[in-house]
């Protein structure tokens, strides 16, 4: 089946197609190649979100994985977001959930927690 | 046991329950409704008319006449504000000059005194941006603007004050003749005895009068109009109201200045078989913008903060039917209220008080009776030194929440809690204007909301917009 | 109070100009609204800052940390919870009337002022969509507010008018929080947020997005909440084509159909306005046509990029504290910079020769999408640039620095975009 991606290393955003025999047309400079090679065998995301707390002033943080995790995960990694709470005073930076689902990212707070 | 029970809390009813309210009787005002003016008081053009077009010796002139004098005396009493803006009907061309001049002679038969023809020359003198096709303007210093909700709801707080019960999300389901009267069943479920009922639901008056008829006499058929707002900015762009020459299809799309800087544009007028249905539509909206151009040059359209639409509750017949039932005996009929019915309301009330009801040969003169209703200036309206005034007795009047009407966390708070007080986000803004602004809330709704739930000990789930379920949200976040 | 410059507003702008300003050693004061510093940065939880001026990608409220950190550094005097009600010109400056709860009312007067007050989000009134007017039509930013800061969601269906980035970012937040986003409508032919966003935000979601498709009706229950929407296709022009209807039953309508400076403290200003940008007319300097009155950020261009918005407001900080180091600027001639063939809008407006020592930073977007431009800068006859572009979208704005030793006074600068 073909597919198709819109390559957004630049603002030129080339619809990139690859063919059933894996040829890829469509790309303006070598950098698509690349960029659609690992779209296609290996996508990651920065998964962003927010968590619980048990304070009413400031009900939700914000958090992000502190590497990209891979696509295909995104859900089950929010699910485990959605589980956590923070309970105490942390930093932003901080770790809340250590080694997500194994995939070597950490989920931190991108916003300081302060009671 | 009611003497009276009032069906609907718009303008006209809320100024029958406070003329009601003079005297030593059990009044109840029923309203369907989630607050007061909440249908066709809530979207109108808020114009107080001078009586220059309807039919004269008609109910319709006589108690617009009235009405407009008689909003001079409420204006301290209950604290309605008012904007003497006067208007000036248009004409463009030789034939609607001889309209114009057919206009003067139903003026003069109406007995409205003042009045005056300008060219357009002299015309252009206080109004600068009249469009240049005007060739001749009938002046009508009387006419006025008027803040409908802030009258319905001054209205309603002295009533409610002087004695008179109010009941809002009250929709009457059946009424039944008795012994002693009526008894009026609301929402299916709770039944009131009272002598006399009034009719004053608006569109609804054909339905509730056939609870009690057989043969109703009159049948509404809703008039939908749209308008546009422009944004305070404006302010000074047009100073009258401006009128087309009236039509069969009523007065036509004005440009009426509002107390609060904006101007209307609006409203076109369309037969619709939807009594509820106040939705805007690209042609209508499209009409009253080819017509505003008739009226002034350049009308800033860029400055449109929002539209809306209401419906008039016309009936088949031209004047406006206020009377007894002629099948049942003490319940009376406020039907076809439609333009000029909000200037006419305190004059509606009375006359049906006294010489349709003859209350004052049935009930003592209440002597308790308090006409005074108090609301705090706007502090947005004062200057400099009025604010630090207020400020200095009350610190909530420095902190603002909405800012682009300068509304203070204090009028939000009387706004939640004041005697008719609301727990809604249109509520709020209803009575404080918290959102009426060039943001139309973005700022401040998060601000009200919150300010809601802690007045109200609600939590941020149970905080409504409007009627009961529309909840501002589903859900919170993180929940499976 | 007297001060030499009060920065009004407290976001990525205004932080970004005190800091510069101090730097300069002025003595500042700066104004916020909102209980906390550091403005919507803080309800833009998503990644995708700062790649420009920290070379490294945050998120918003990291980003926002990093300047509210070296705002803090800097002891700058700030006021919180507090609004500016009013701004008066005066002699040698302003006065200011402010007003908090716990201060009440007060005046303060200042040399320069530094308006980073932002901007706005486009309403449905401000574009007249028909229809009904339920509760569940809302701005994407407030829904984002509800969202992100406080924790509630608005509803579990929701469609999106308008492909600006906020509604972009939205569609997957919603998504992400277990909501159904059933499409974006987008009336032009092209969408109006970044390429990344389209990807990363609808693709990666399946989120369906019509291009040349806009609103045409809104239902709401009898409780006065969003029930269902239609959505139309247009024509060229942007008329609906009947009986491309296609109805869809939600409770969230979310709208990102533009931003709009919020300059309305300018209102009784003699400010020159430029009806393309909503904002105001400003020279290289960021002054405004009144002296002393400085604007950058938002409030006089809505980016796309905030580290746009940190650098430009640094430029107009110094400035500033330059102005009041001078005591007073006085403009000795200036000329227009004028937007030419192909741009939507082109800032600053004038290069005023007072501001000789500034160099002449010009920011512009495009009216469409062009492969292949050339952009030119001349003054009469005399090209002061030339310059092969590619790929210029509306939805980036695009950036340039002119050296000032080439321009003369006399005629004015003309940019221009040829399509090759």
């Amino acid at each position: 089946m073909e597919k198709n991606f819109i390559c957004i290393l630049c603002p030129r955003g080339c619809r990139i197609k690859v063919d059933d025999e894996g040829t890829i047309t469509g790309n303006f400079c070598k950098r698509g190649i690349g960029y659609v090679q690992t779209e296609m065998t290996a996508p990651t995301r920065v998964v962003t979100s927010t968590v619980r707390t048990i304070y009413k002033e400031i009900p939700r943080i914000s958090v992000k994985t502190d590497i990209p995790i891979p696509k295909g995960l995104i859900m089950d990694v929010m699910q485990k977001i959605n589980e956590a709470v923070i309970d105490k005073p942390m930093a932003i930076g901080d770790i809340i959930i250590e080694n997500i689902l194994d995939t070597g990212s950490n989920i931190v707070l991108t916003k300081p927690c302060l009671k | 046991m009611y003497d009276y029970v009032v069906i609907g809390a718009g303008i006209v009813g809320s100024f029958i329950a406070r003329e009601l309210s003079k005297y030593n009787l059990k009044a109840l005002v029923l309203e369907k409704e989630n607050d007061v003016a909440n249908v066709q008081t809530l979207a109108n053009s808020a114009i107080l008319h001078s009586g220059h077009n309807p039919e004269p010796n008609s109910l319709k002139t006589k108690l617009c006449l009235l009405g407009n004098k008689l909003y001079e005396e409420v204006e301290d009493e209950l604290c309605i504000p008012l904007l003497r803006t006067g208007a000036y009907v248009v004409a463009h061309n030789n034939d609607e000059e001889q309209k114009l001049l057919d206009l003067v002679e139903t003026t003069k038969a109406n007995h409205v005194t003042e009045y005056e023809l300008l060219d357009y020359a002299e015309a252009c003198k206080t109004e600068p941006n009249l469009a240049k096709s005007i060739t001749k303007v009938l002046s009508l210093p009387t006419t006025k603007v008027t803040y409908p909700w802030e009258a319905a709801f001054a209205c309603m707080e002295n009533a409610i004050v002087n004695g008179v019960e109010f009941k809002k999300n009250s929709e009457v389901t059946n009424i039944t003749k008795s012994k002693e009267g009526f008894v009026v069943t609301v929402n299916k479920l709770d039944n009131y005895h009272t002598k006399y009922v009034i009719n004053a639901t608006g569109v609804n008056t054909d339905d509730i009068a056939a609870m009690v008829e057989k043969h109703v006499s009159f049948k509404i058929k809703p008039r939908h109009g749209e308008y546009y707002v422009l944004d305070k900015r404006v302010k000074g762009f047009v100073n009258h109201v401006l009128y087309p020459l009236p039509t069969d299809l009523g007065k036509g799309v004005l440009l009426t200045p509002q107390i609060h800087g904006n101007i209307l544009v609006g409203p076109d007028s369309k037969w619709v078989d939807d009594k509820y249905r106040t939705n805007n539509t690209p042609a209508g909206l499209e009409y009253v913008k080819t017509n505003a151009k008739h009226l002034a040059e350049n009308v800033p359209f860029h400055q449109i903060i929002r539209s809306f639409a209401g419906i008039r509750a016309t009936s088949d017949q031209d004047d406006f039917i206020i009377e007894e039932s002629k099948e049942a005996k003490g319940f009376y009929h406020l039907a076809g209220i439609d333009s000029p019915g909000l200037t006419a309301a305190p004059a509606i009330a009375k006359y049906l008080v006294e010489d349709i009801m003859h209350v004052q040969d049935k009930y003592s003169i209440n002597k308790e009776f308090n006409p005074i209703r108090f609301k705090n200036k706007e502090f947005g309206s004062l200057d400099y030194e009025q604010q630090l005034e207020f400020i200095k007795k009350d610190p909530l009047h420095g902190n603002i929440i909405c800012k682009c009407e300068n509304i203070t966390e204090r009028e939000v708070l009387d706004a939640i809690n004041g005697p008719l007080g609301s727990n809604t986000i249109k509520g709020v803004k209803k009575r404080c204007r918290a959102g009426a602004g060039l943001c139309q809330g973005g700022y401040c709704e998060e601000k009200v909301y919150k300010l809601i739930v802690r007045e109200t000990k609600a939590t941020p789930l149970d905080v409504c917009y409007d009627g009961a379920k529309s909840n501002m949200f589903v859900s919170e976040t993180k929940v499976k | 109070m007297n001060k030499e410059i009060i920065v009004i507003g407290g976001g990525a702008s205004g932080l970004a100009a005190a800091i510069a300003a101090k730097e300069e050693g002025r003595d500042i004061l700066l104004i916020e609204k909102e209980s906390k510093l550091g403005g919507i940065l803080n309800q833009c939880i998503h990644n995708g800052f700062g790649l420009e001026v920290f070379k490294e990608e945050y998120t918003g409220p990291e980003y926002a940390n990093k300047y509210v950190q070296k705002f803090h550094e800097s002891k700058i005097d700030f006021l919180l919870d507090t609004t500016v009600l009013h701004i008066d010109k005066i002699e040698n400056g302003f006065e200011i009337i402010l007003s908090s709860k716990v201060t009440g009312m007060k005046k303060v007067t200042c040399q320069s002022i530094i308006m980073s007050t932002g901007c706005y989000e486009r309403t449905r009134g401000s574009i007249s969509i028909p229809g009904d007017r339920p509760y569940g039509v809302i701005t994407a930013g407030s829904a984002q507010r509800y969202l992100n800061i406080d924790g509630y969601m608005i509803g579990k269906k929701v469609f999106i008018l308008g492909s600006g980035d906020i509604g972009l970012i939205m569609a997957r937040r919603m998504y992400l929080e277990g909501a159904e986003v059933l499409g974006v409508a987008e009336l032009m032919p092209y969408s109006n947020g970044l390429t990344r966003n389209i990807v990363q935000c609808l693709n990666d979601y399946n989120i369906p997005l019509y291009l040349s498709h806009t609103v045409t009706e809104i239902h709401g229950n009898d409780d006065n909440r969003l029930e269902s929407i239609v959505i139309q296709e247009v024509n060229q022009s942007y008329q609906p084509i009947p009986g491309t209807e296609r109805e869809f039953s939600v409770d969230t309508l979310l709208l990102s159909i533009g931003l709009v400076p919020d300059i309305t403290l300018m209102d009784n200003l003699d400010v020159e306005h430029d009806l393309k940008t909503k904002s105001v007319k400003v020279n290289q300097a960021y002054e405004t046509s009144v002296p002393g009155l400085f604007i950058c950020g938002n409030s006089l261009q809505v980016h796309d990029l905030v580290d746009n918005v940190s650098m430009e407001s640094e430029r107009a900080g110094k400035c500033a504290s330059e102005f009041v180091l001078a005591k007073k600027i006085e403009s000795n001639e200036s000329i227009k910079i004028k937007a030419g063939n192909n741009l939507l809008f082109v800032t600053p407006h004038y290069v005023d020769f007072a501001w000789a020592s500034r160099e002449t930073v010009i920011q512009f977007r495009s009216t469409s999408k062009i492969e292949k431009a050339l952009l030119t800068v001349s003054q009469g006859d005399k090209e002061l640039l030339s310059k092969r572009k590619s790929f210029i979208v509306p939805a980036e704005m695009e950036t340039f620095t002119l050296d000032m030793n080439q321009i003369e006074k006399g005629s004015d600068i003309l940019v221009n975009l040829e399509v090759l």
